[in-house]
C-alpha cells in the first residue's frame, strides 16, 4: 500500500468554498496531527479522503487508484466519525453493540479481541443505548471502532473531545500501542493541541480552507522562537526574519519568528529567546488581533 | 512582559539527556540494553520517531552502540564520553547564561570570581 493522495481538491457548499485547492500527501506509517480552528475544513478533509464526500474538484488517490466509490481502496481507510446521540426522527436509540456489530461488517480487518479489550478498558456496558451516552462515552465508542478497524489509514476526528485527563492519557497509550504494533498511518484532528503535539510525527495546519503548513512536529517547533524585550532591540535583532506575529505593551515587545535553515536570533543581554510550544505558534499563525 | 511561561527544551534532547542521567547514575549500566524506542515512545506518550531522534544522538555520541536484531545497548566507557561531553557543554550552557546576567547587573570580573570562592567555601562547610 502507497500514499494518499490528495491533489488539488476543492469543496463548495452553496458559495461557499471550504477547501480552496488542497495537495496533500500522507505518507504510510506516520501520526499526522491534522489542527486548525473552528471551520478551518478538517472535517471536510477528512470525509473526502475516506470517501464518504464527494470532491467538488480535484482528485484523492492512493497507491495511484481512485479512492471514490472504489471498494478496494476504501477498505483500506477508516473514518471513524463523531456518534450523534439523535438520528434522523429523533433519539438514536441504537445500542453500543449494533454500532460494532456494524463496524466489523464494514471493515474487513476488523479486530474482534481488540473491540472487546478497549469496551472494557474504557468500561463501557454494550448493552447501552447511543443516546443515553454521555460526550465522553461517544468519543470512546468512535475510538474503539477506529482502532479495531485495523484499517491502514485510520482517521479520527476530535476523539479526545469530552474525554476527562485520564480517559485522554489512556487513548494516547493506546494509540502508541497499535501504532508501534502495526505502523498504520494515523490522522488525528484535536484542539487540545499541546497534550497530543508530541505524539504527532508531522503536523497538519489547516487554515480557511488552506493548508497553511506540513511539516515533522519537532523540527517545525525547533524554527520557532519567541523573542522579547525592549521593542528597539527586538526589531533589531529579529531583522531579516520571518516574523509571524508582534505584541506590543509600552516599550516591550514580543516577536514570533520561525527561522529558515541557517538562521539565528542574534542573542544579547537585551533580548529573551524562548522556545514556543504548539499551541502558542498555532495562535501565532492562525491568531486574530482582537 | 511578553514572556511564555513555559520554557521546554526539545523532547528527542530531553530524551538523551535523561538516559544520559541514568548512566551518570548507574540506573543504566554498561553494556546493559537501554528501552528501545517502541517502549520509551509508550511511557512518555511520544512519537516513536522523536524518541528515536534522541536515541540516535546518544548512537552518534558513541554512548550507546547496536547489536542488530537485539537492540541499543550502553557502550563500555560511555560514562567518560558524557562526563567530557557535559565539561565542554559547560561554558556555552551555564557560563554564557551567567554572565549575560551578571553584565546586565553590571557585576565585575572580579566581583563574579569572589562570589565563586565564598559559595565554594560555603558549600564545604
Amino acid at each position: 500500500m502507497e500514499n494518499l493522495k490528495c491533489e488539488n481538491v476543492k469543496k463548495i457548499y452553496g458559495k461557499k468554498e471550504v477547501l480552496k485547492g488542497i495537495n496533500l500527501e500522507l505518507e504510510k506509517g506516520k501520526i499526522y496531527g491534522l489542527i486548525g480552528r473552528n471551520g478551518a475544513g478538517k472535517t471536510t478533509l477528512l470525509s473526502i479522503l475516506s470517501a464518504q464526500n464527494p470532491a467538488s474538484e480535484g482528485n484523492v488517490t492512493l497507491d495511484g487508484e481512485k479512492v471514490w466509490e472504489n471498494q478496494k481502496v476504501i477498505d483500506h481507510i477508516c473514518f471513524s466519525r463523531e456518534i450523534s446521540p439523535m438520528s434522523g426522527n429523533g433519539q438514536n436509540t441504537l445500542r453500543i453493540k449494533d454500532y460494532l456489530k456494524a463496524a466489523s461488517i464494514f471493515y474487513p480487518n476488523w479486530n474482534k479481541e481488540l473491540a472487546e479489550e478497549l469496551v472494557e478498558k474504557f468500561k463501557l456496558e454494550k448493552k447501552k443505548k447511543v443516546c443515553k451516552l454521555s460526550k465522553g462515552m461517544l468519543s470512546m465508542l468512535t475510538i474503539i471502532i477506529a482502532l479495531a478497524s485495523e484499517a491502514e489509514y485510520t482517521f479520527l476526528d476530535e476523539p479526545v473531545a469530552g474525554l476527562d485527563v485520564v480517559a485522554r492519557d489512556m487513548f494516547y497509550k493506546l494509540l502508541l500501542r497499535e501504532y508501534t504494533k502495526s505502523g498504520r498511518t494515523f490522522v488525528i484532528s484535536t484542539h487540545i493541541i499541546e497534550e497530543a503535539a508530541d505524539i504527532f510525527e508531522e503536523v497538519i495546519i489547516v487554515n480557511q480552507g488552506n493548508i497553511l503548513l506540513k511539516e515533522n512536529t519537532q523540527e517545525l517547533l525547533d524554527r520557532a522562537v519567541h523573542v522579547s524585550g525592549k521593542a528597539e532591540d527586538v526589531t533589531a535583532s529579529i531583522e531579516g526574519l520571518k516574523c509571524c506575529r508582534k505584541e506590543l505593551i509600552g516599550r516591550s515587545m514580543g516577536a514570533t519568528v520561525m527561522l529558515r535553515p541557517g538562521e539565528k536570533i542574534k542573542e544579547n543581554a537585551s533580548v529573551s529567546v524562548q522556545k514556543l510550544n504548539l499551541e502558542k505558534l498555532f495562535v501565532a499563525l492562525c491568531g486574530e488581533e482582537v | 512582559m511578553n514572556e511564555v511561561l513555559t520554557q521546554e527544551k526539545s523532547i528527542y534532547i530531553q530524551i538523551s539527556e535523561m538516559i544520559e542521567n541514568d548512566i551518570l547514575r548507574d540506573v543504566l549500566l554498561e553494556e546493559e540494553r537501554v528501552p528501545s524506542t517502541n517502549e520509551l515512545a509508550r511511557l512518555y506518550s511520544i512519537n516513536p520517531a522523536t524518541a528515536a531522534k534522541g536515541i540516535n544522538l546518544l548512537v552518534d555520541n558513541g554512548i550507546l552502540y547496536k547489536k542488530r536484531g537485539i537492540g541499543m545497548f550502553v557502550s563500555k566507557g560511555a560514562k567518560e564520553i558524557i562526563m567530557k561531553k557535559r565539561k565542554n557543554e559547560f561554558a556555552d550552557k551555564f557560563l554564557k547564561t551567567l554572565l549575560i546576567e551578571a553584565d546586565s547587573l553590571g557585576i565585575t570580573k572580579e566581583e563574579l570570581i569572589a562570589m565563586i570562592e565564598k559559595w565554594s567555601v560555603e558549600k564545604n562547610q
